[in-house]
């Protein structure tokens, strides 16, 4: 038997003590009685001890602790469970594009999943589970750790109701782009430790990979210059990389949803974005790109915010990354001057490399730090299945208890309306 | 029937004399001294003939024999009217299980009733009914106005609060007795009994006290005083002296004003068998037969 609030179990007990002494203390003043002559006794406070305790007090007192008793044990709500000593696991597969072979996340979930147990496959979104570790396929799509510890939570509460405790087992590489805000949080929400299982991750992109990229731009354009003497202009239309020099459009958009894709919105002139721009208009020396650093004197006209890729010499965003569906779209705040020669140096081949690199950026496939995968992991024992059941705030015994506790009250109230009853 | 439970205290009081404390006024013929000198057989003197006198009073052979005009007088006897004026408050009905107070004013009520018609006079009853009305039945000499007084008395529940003043106020009999605990409007009862004796007649107060409220219980008590709800003391080894004193020193309050007053005081303790109780009342100071 298990009670799914103990802490009221305590409350209780205090009661009791504080009724018995109180059931005392009450008693030390004497059973009014009549006699006719009461006038001639002295008058004082009617207070005093009493050595003489009636059959019916104890009764009374037996009656309120019972009250006491049903009403504490009601709230405590008792869980009687028939599952003593069973564990399920619900084991979260990666399978998104932070793994390097999926072959290794099946094999390790194979190794650990028994009869009984929940797989949840994680890529961008949990919502599916499978029985069978074949039925695991790579996504192209970037994993998130919060949302499979949000689908780890919902087969925890449905495994809790038939069995004692759980584990949950996540088989991951544990790259950096999987862990966001949310993550430590809703780790937080499962009521045990997680058994952490890496698995390889996708290897990090070398700083020689050409990006693939197709710019839409007048034939002037310095930046497309500096691009195309860079060498990374496309011309075969496989681009995966699409540099928007004028305003977006919805085939840009839609074009950016698609697996793998970068949108790269870099506009010439204040009139080709729409994004808020800054009180002052100022000026500064340099910006500073995953990549490289770009020392020159640039204009700043817009307030951009979201995930940064590039940063002004003094902090704030000057790039930044918005994901959309399978890919993502890049708004660059840096306006390039057209007369000047900047994006012919080498410095602007380097830090636009970063502006291109794949969503999330080539950093993002490293693996999370230790100190993050410790506190992903917790401490403790497995996580209590009474604290995962969907109907963990109720017991059935609750209803009887509070009635059986009314039922006493009504019992007390007629003992206590009983003749010569003072206290 | 009723008098049966009354039967062993009447055979105890059977024969028991209750002469009127004073001469009385009336004019029907009965046992105790009538304040009218009249033509009875009993003589006492001789007093000269006045003009206005009854020549049928004359001595004759006395007047043949001396030449002188005497009249004969004699003491006349009459009847004494008896009232029995009941008290049916609350503070009678004590102890609470065995109402001894009670049974003790009722054999009193019955016990004096038949004592004063036992003497030829007429006895009636006054109290308070279960209801909380007046009930008086008047001053009878039949042969079953003791019965018919026992059955009133029976029939009265010791729960009021009426007061008695007003009810000893309007009796006229001479003789009232009062059957009380005085725990209720002694002051205007005594202030009533004072006009009553004032005008000729006699009272007799019988106060009823439980011997529990001598003695009460040794054990540490919160009493209640029935007629007063909201006096609640607390009587422990501490206050049950000064309680006794007060009790004491009140109850000779009571019988010096009392007897101040010309009533015949007699205290009772429910301890004290009713047949002696009734004696020690009927036998107090009397006129001689």
């Amino acid at each position: 038997m298990s009670w799914l609030l103990p802490s009221a179990l305590g409350v209780g007990a205090a009661a009791l003590i504080g009724l018995v002494a109180v059931h005392f203390i009450a008693r030390s003043r004497p059973i009014a009685e009549p006699l006719p002559t009461a006038r001639f006794i002295p008058e004082r406070a009617i207070r005093a001890r009493t050595r003489s305790y009636a059959l019916s007090d104890i009764v009374l007192l037996l009656l309120r602790a019972l009250a006491i008793v049903a009403i504490c044990a009601a709230v405590a709500a008792p869980a009687f469970s028939t599952t003593h000593g069973r564990t399920a696991r619900v084991i979260v597969a990666d399978r998104s594009r932070d793994v390097a072979s999926i072959g290794e996340v099946r094999d390790s979930v194979r190794a650990l999943a028994r009869a009984g147990d929940v797989i949840v496959p994680l890529d961008s979104a949990a919502s599916r589970r499978v029985r069978a570790t074949d039925s695991l396929v790579q996504s192209d799509a970037r994993g998130s750790l919060s949302a499979g510890f949000a689908e780890a939570m919902r087969a925890g509460a449905e495994l809790a109701r038939a069995n004692d405790s759980l584990e949950l087992i996540v088989v991951s590489p544990f790259a950096r782009e999987e862990i966001d805000h949310a993550t430590a949080r809703i780790r937080a929400a499962w009521p045990g430790r997680v058994r952490l299982v890496r698995v390889a991750p996708r290897p990090i992109a070398s700083a020689g990979t050409v990006p693939r990229v197709e710019i839409r731009a007048d034939t002037n354009d310095a930046v497309a210059a500096g691009l195309a003497l860079a060498g990374f202009v496309s011309t075969d239309g496989a681009a995966t990389v699409r540099v928007v020099r004028d305003k977006l459009t919805t085939a840009d958009s839609a074009w950016a949803t698609a697996s793998g894709h970068v949108l790269v919105h870099w506009p010439v002139a204040e009139a080709d974005a729409d994004w808020p721009t800054r009180r002052t208009i100022d000026a500064i020396g340099g910006v500073v790109s995953t990549s490289g650093v770009l020392v020159a004197r640039l204009p700043r006209l817009w307030v951009l915010n979201g995930t940064a890729i590039a940063r002004w010499a003094d902090g704030e965003i000057a790039a930044m990354e918005r994901p959309t569906g399978g890919g993502c779209i890049r708004h660059v705040g840096v306006l390039i001057d057209e007369s000047s020669d900047v994006t012919l140096r080498p410095p602007f081949r380097d830090f636009a490399r970063g502006l291109l690199a794949p969503c999330g950026g080539d950093a993002t496939f490293a693996v999370a730090d230790s100190t993050t995968l410790i506190s992903l992991g917790g401490a403790g024992p497995l996580a209590p299945a009474a604290q995962l059941r969907d109907d963990g705030t109720r017991s059935r015994w609750t209803p009887w208890l509070l009635a059986f506790g009314a039922l006493v009250l009504i019992a007390e109230l007629a003992v206590r309306r009983g003749p010569a009853r003072t206290t | 029937m009723t008098i049966t439970r009354y039967g062993a205290l009447l055979d105890a009081v059977r024969g028991v004399r209750w002469p009127a404390r004073h001469a009385v006024s009336s004019a029907v013929v009965g046992a105790h001294h009538s304040r009218t000198r009249g033509t009875s057989a009993e003589f006492t003197e001789y007093r000269l003939y006045r003009q206005g006198d009854d020549p049928r009073r004359l001595d004759w052979r006395l007047l043949a024999r001396s030449d002188r005009a005497y009249i004969r007088l004699a003491n006349d006897r009459a009847v004494l009217p008896t009232m029995i004026l009941l008290d049916t408050s609350a503070s009678m009905a004590y102890p609470i299980l065995s109402r001894l107070k009670w049974i003790h004013a009722q054999n009193l009520s019955v016990g004096l009733s038949a004592v004063a018609h036992a003497e030829g006079d007429p006895v009636g009853v006054a109290l308070h009914d279960a209801r909380g009305h007046v009930r008086v039945l008047p001053p009878r000499t039949r042969r079953s106005v003791v019965d018919e007084i026992a059955r009133v008395v029976d029939a009265a529940d010791p729960d009021g609060l009426e007061p008695l003043a007003p009810v000893l106020a309007a009796l006229r009999a001479p003789r009232i007795v009062i059957v009380t605990d005085m725990l209720g409007d002694s002051d205007d009862m005594l202030r009533a009994a004072r006009v009553h004796i004032v005008g000729g007649g006699e009272v007799h107060l019988a106060h009823v006290v439980a011997e529990e409220e001598l003695e009460p219980p040794r054990r540490t008590l919160l009493a209640a005083d029935p007629e007063l709800p909201g006096v609640q003391r607390l009587l422990a080894d501490a206050s049950r002296r000064d309680y006794q004193n007060a009790f004491g020193e009140w109850r000779a309050e009571i019988a010096r004003l009392w007897r101040a007053a010309g009533a015949a005081y007699t205290e009772v303790v429910t301890d004290e068998p009713a047949s002696h109780a009734v004696r020690r009342i009927a036998g107090g100071v009397g006129v001689a037969s």
